[in-house]
């Protein structure tokens, strides 16, 4: 066996060298030594690598995904119908421009992604507040909007609202956001503020089961999302009025 | 006993949540060590185990848990995020736990292979993790990554030997202070 394979055969995997290359190691110091090294740096990259935990509410979220029923995980398509989805989508959101006027130009593609990050992220922490009946302390609330780059200036009308729910959230490109749900007379409302990217323009948020919109705010993005039948135009403009990016 | 292979719900749920006990945490370190960033490694766990529960009854065999996660997670990865993430490494954000190591050397010296592991092409960084992380062996790694075994080897050799190389690299360039100058 020659060096570079002596040395391959070890940094292959330094944990478990087999007898044949510890064998011809013996009485050479140089390849002694070489083992020693690696099994030294081997350890340094395992701790290093395990060195990196999951967040503890982590493993509660995952067990959580099979309280699911099956018609939700199942709106999440394989990979090529979901493209085909995307392209549906927007082929209706340039039919509804015309109608209705909400957008008047067609999303990018990084704003497809926001509204379906969006629509996934609704589905994936209902179960985390649907049972939540207790509102939310300000204090609290407005920590995680802070955490978001945001703030909600506490005046009289926007304490009219009960926030059932209030935890960052990776919304799009990575930065964390703000989730809140607020009771609606559907059902809960989650309120999104992330600070990045704003969206072209407005633009709709449309699944059978939630509507909403995506509202350039701005540095960043509002987005609300409700049950179908759900006036969003009352927290909207709730919202907009006591929000605002920190500078 | 019955022999069926259909497991009732409650079964399945409590198989479903002992492998989330036993293994979200390495999965979880794939998933970070794969895409750099803590926010999207947690958000491709929970994709991982939504599309694991969801074809849970094709799992036979729950030694081949590990590696079936594994591979969802990468499928995952490259579906959802690569392409529309850059390529940085959010060090300043990492989810390293350093509560186990207090010397300011130890630290910095993690802190450096951590860059130096990150900074590794996927193509070396991928099955280093899974020996390391998953405890992998050769073959595994080759089914998982869909290479050949000798292939698998190559990579985990130069992967360690571009490791050792920055690490002495940049620890050349720092501060001696309680050197393990033995010789």
């Amino acid at each position: 066996m020659d060096d570079l394979e002596f040395r391959k055969r070890v940094l292959e995997n330094p944990s478990e060298i087999a007898d044949d290359v510890l064998s011809i190691a013996q009485g050479n110091s140089e390849r002694l030594q070489f083992i020693a090294e690696a099994k030294a740096m081997e350890e340094r990259i395992h701790n290093t690598a395990m060195s990196v935990s999951a967040p503890e509410s982590l493993a509660q979220q995952l067990k959580a995904l099979s309280e699911r029923p099956i018609e939700l995980t199942s709106t999440e398509k394989p990979s090529i119908r979901r493209y085909f989805a995307i392209a549906a989508s927007m082929v209706v959101a340039v039919a509804i421009t015309a109608s209705v006027g909400l957008f008047n130009q067609q999303p990018s593609a990084a704003d497809i992604q926001l509204r379906d990050d969006v629509i996934r992220h609704v589905y994936r922490e209902a179960p985390r507040y649907e049972s939540n009946l207790q509102d939310m302390d300000w204090q609290e609330v407005n920590k995680v909007v802070a955490e978001a780059g945001g703030h909600l200036i506490e005046g009289q009308s926007i304490k009219t609202m009960h926030v059932k729910f209030a935890n960052g959230c990776r919304i799009g490109l990575d930065r964390r956001g703000a989730h809140i749900v607020l009771e609606g007379t559907q059902g809960a409302v989650s309120v999104f503020m992330v600070k990045h990217s704003p969206v072209k323009k407005a633009m709709s948020v449309d699944d059978p089961r939630f509507s909403g919109k995506i509202i350039p705010f701005g540095e960043g993005n509002l987005i609300f999302v409700g049950e179908k039948q759900e006036p969003l135009e009352t927290y909207e403009a709730l919202i907009t009025q006591s929000f605002e990016w920190e500078i | 006993m019955s022999d069926s292979p259909v497991l009732d719900d409650r079964k399945k749920k409590q198989r479903y949540e002992a492998l989330v006990d036993e293994l979200y945490q390495d999965v979880y370190r794939y998933a970070y060590w794969l895409c750099k960033q803590a926010p999207l490694a947690q958000d491709l766990v929970q994709e991982t185990f939504l599309r694991a529960w969801r074809s849970f009854d094709s799992l036979q065999n729950d030694k081949a848990a590990k590696a079936w996660l594994f591979t969802i997670l990468r499928r995952e990865n490259a579906r959802l995020y690569e392409r529309y993430r850059p390529d940085l490494v959010d060090i300043e954000d990492q989810s390293i736990a350093d509560s186990d190591f207090n010397e300011p050397d130890e630290k910095l010296d993690r802190r450096q292979l951590h860059e130096a592991i990150a900074s590794l092409d996927k193509d070396y960084r991928e099955p280093l993790l899974l020996q390391v992380i998953g405890g992998f062996s050769g073959k595994e790694i080759a089914e998982i990554l869909n290479l050949n075994n000798n292939t698998v080897m190559t990579r985990l050799f130069r992967a360690r030997s571009k490791l050792k190389h920055i690490f002495v690299a940049s620890s050349d360039t720092k501060p001696k202070g309680t050197g393990d100058d033995t010789q």
